[in-house]
């Protein structure tokens, strides 16, 4: 088992739906990609690279020979999968506390789901439905979603400084390099091992 | 297209794992095994795949049974979970994990049911098209940058970082000469290594502090 690489967590859990309520959560799901101000929590939350619902219809499993028996189910199965920052609990309690209403949209249409509070029923339904990666490989394990987007902050900020700086006198060039310091300075945390979670 | 957010692609991949009772070990057993030894610092084959941010590969033996009144059921395969994140488009993709890590492939997708080889590129992406299940909702917090772009980035904020602190105080004129000497320095020096170092699997306690 190796759900962790560095500062990610890989999250998986699998649910059963019946038939009838799965175009209702697709729809669902469109509208949440349409209308982007509803992603506006799972943004602030900033700590999710990368997270996704995918819908198994019963009869979708692949088949790829003869040989291979054909599924029988009755339930067509949601599956979660998540990249995210910190420990387990953390997210799941953050998950509660600030994404409920939109955690019990996407899960009411799965077989005895409790909701999202009391959390202490969420974490029990979480844990019976989540299974274990085998593999897990992170471009960058140093860095949390967090370090990422200030990077990028930083990067841009010194190729407009680098641009902006090129012909100014030497007077010019130290008030200009302290404004440039105060407006890095809060995307300037260093990165580095994640500490050991509990 | 619920698989791609802005510039990312997230691809999701069920592959049927061989069934096969004559086997002392089965196949999902021996793919965890060669799953477990699989490095998964910068000596990964995902590494290689310069475009992957993050990947998983997991091997799902059954749904799950969430109590009564629900429906008890099983699958009747298990299936090899390939989820990954990348920039660019599938095909690119695809076409470079037969071609580029053909040995991490084969050694992978050998235990699942229809696989082709990497021989014939073609054929390989045909077959994970064919296992390819689409993504209902994806979100990816950054998704306007390539993986070389933010790795870049991540290298400029470190050493932009050590610069400011190893040049407090010092007067405008010194500054403005090291600055440009550190544009330039910053230009030439290495990328980061994707994956990172194996350092991350050193103990905590003997864990160089910088």
């Amino acid at each position: 088992m190796t759900n962790l690489n560095g500062k990610a967590y890989a999250m998986n859990a699998i649910t059963p739906m019946k038939p009838w309520k799965t175009p209702l959560l697709k729809l669902l799901f469109w509208i949440l990609g349409a209308v982007k101000p509803l992603q506006k929590d799972l943004k602030n939350l900033s700590f999710i690279h990368f997270a996704r619902w995918v819908c198994v219809g019963r009869n979708s499993f692949p088949r790829l020979s003869d040989e291979q028996p054909a599924e029988e189910l009755k339930y067509d199965y949601l599956i979660f999968f998540s990249n995210f920052n910190g420990t387990w609990n953390q997210y799941i309690d953050a998950f509660s506390a600030v994404l409920y209403h939109g955690l019990d949209a996407i899960w009411i249409w799965s077989e005895k789901y409790p909701g999202s509070r009391p959390v202490t029923e969420f974490k029990r339904y979480i844990s019976l439905v989540q299974f274990d990666t085998d593999y897990y490989y992170n471009v960058y394990p140093h860095s949390a979603t967090n370090d990422v987007k200030a990077a990028l902050r930083v990067q841009d900020a010194l190729a407009k400084f680098a641009r902006t700086s090129q012909s100014l006198s030497v007077g010019e060039f130290g008030r200009a390099w302290l404004e440039f310091q105060v407006t890095v300075a809060p995307d300037l945390g260093t990165t580095g091992i994640a500490p050991v979670g509990t | 297209m619920g698989n791609v957010s802005g510039g990312t692609y997230g691809l999701t991949i069920l592959s049927p794992i061989i069934e096969d009772d004559r086997l002392d070990i089965c196949h999902s057993m021996e793919l965890r095994w060669y799953l477990s030894q699989l490095p998964r610092d910068y000596r990964s084959p995902f590494a290689q795949l310069s475009s992957t941010y993050l990947a998983r590969l997991v091997v799902m033996d059954d749904v799950v049974f969430v109590g009564h009144p629900a429906c008890q059921e099983h699958l009747k395969s298990r299936y090899l979970i390939f989820e990954t994140n990348f920039d660019g488009d599938l095909d690119t993709y695809l076409r470079r994990m037969a071609t580029e890590t053909q040995e991490f492939v084969n050694a992978v997708w050998k235990h699942c049911v229809g696989f082709p080889g990497t021989a014939d590129p073609g054929a390989f992406i045909g077959y994970m098209k064919k296992c390819q299940i689409e993504t209902t909702f994806f979100f990816a917090d950054v998704n306007d940058r390539t993986v070389e772009a933010t790795l870049d980035a991540l290298k400029t904020q470190s050493a932009l970082a050590h610069f400011m602190e190893k040049h407090q105080g010092m007067p405008a004129a010194w500054l403005q000469r090291e600055f440009g000497e550190f544009l330039e320095k910053l230009r030439q020096a290495p990328a980061l290594r994707r994956g990172g170092e194996e350092s991350r699997d050193i103990p905590q306690e003997k864990r160089r502090h910088d």
